[in-house]
């Protein structure tokens, strides 16, 4: 099935994410990085930081967040189990840190097909608590041979 | 808060050290709690058998954010990594090593930044396959 091209220009739902402690913890030991600015707040603070810094992929969890209200939108018929993480581009503005209050709000930028496979770009201008971008994502999923003609 | 690299050190040509890892089923395990992406995909055989897989296939994210702690290694401060944007154009399988690599394409005296090409690969039955691809980073230098 096709994806709906009406829902170019979509915005979905804020979601509003607390950068905790534990969570920043969780990732770093999940992606490996032992960089003390990552697991020590003195050691960030000693670096001029306002606390421990969250890596800079950590966003992901946010968009992972926001990406059901996309994914599972029944109108804008993605199959989930036919999608592949295509392209994923971040602009950063400064590191995100523990205590971080995140705000964002997922955008449909874009909807095209190539060939037998649909791209779905995704983007989210992600701010904190006095509305200052912090990074600005954007995601392209791949559905794989959904394209209107594709033998899917 | 300054990267510790200067960008009177750099040159268009070099390449940043290389940084490889080793992908278990349990560090994709939790990367998938870590994250919050939950994709059977990533953690059910037979569920990515159904899908044209033979088995598990890591996160995209996971590979980018190993490629990420390749150039931040490289620069010394997280803070000084400003843009990334990578192409993820081959699975990983688990227990297949992943190596992150990168070299600078161009410098900018002004703005004392460098871009950087970045790419992953792994080596599957002796061939390169180029995980991601295509891909670069921009970063401030000190």
């Amino acid at each position: 099935m096709a994806l709906n091209q009406a829902f170019k220009g979509r915005e979905y739902q804020q979601i509003t994410f607390p950068v905790e402690r534990d969570r920043v913890l969780q990732f770093v030991d999940a992606v490996g990085e032992n960089d003390p600015l990552y697991r020590n707040p003195q050691a960030a603070r000693a670096a001029g930081y306002p606390d421990q810094l969250a890596p800079p992929t950590f966003v992901t969890v946010l968009q992972i967040m926001t990406s059901g209200q996309v994914v599972l939108d029944q109108e804008l018929g993605l199959n989930y189990s036919m999608v592949v993480h295509g392209e994923q581009e971040y602009d950063w503005r400064r590191p995100v840190h523990v205590g971080d209050v995140l705000t964002a709000t997922p955008v449909i930028a874009d909807i095209y097909a190539r060939g037998p496979n649909e791209f779905l770009v995704v983007e989210a201008d992600i701010k904190d608590a006095s509305g200052e971008t912090v990074v600005v994502a954007r995601t392209t999923l791949l559905s794989r041979g959904t394209a209107r003609g594709a033998d899917a | 808060m300054t990267a510790k690299v200067r960008f009177e050190e750099v040159q268009v040509g070099d390449e940043i050290p290389a940084l490889a890892k080793i992908v278990r089923r349990e560090e994709v395990k939790a990367y998938a709690d870590a994250s919050g992406d939950q994709n059977p995909l990533h953690q059910d055989d037979s569920f990515a058998h159904s899908v044209g897989f033979p088995g598990i296939i890591a996160h995209g994210m996971f590979s980018m954010a190993h490629l990420v702690k390749a150039v931040t290694d490289w620069i010394g401060d997280p803070g000084a990594l400003r843009q990334m944007k990578v192409q993820f154009r081959a699975v990983v399988f688990m227990d297949e090593t992943l190596v992150a690599k990168g070299r600078v394409d161009a410098l900018d005296a002004g703005t004392r930044t460098a871009r950087l090409s970045v790419w992953a690969e792994v080596d599957r039955a002796g061939e390169r396959q180029l995980v991601i691809k295509n891909s670069r980073a921009d970063v401030q230098l000190a």
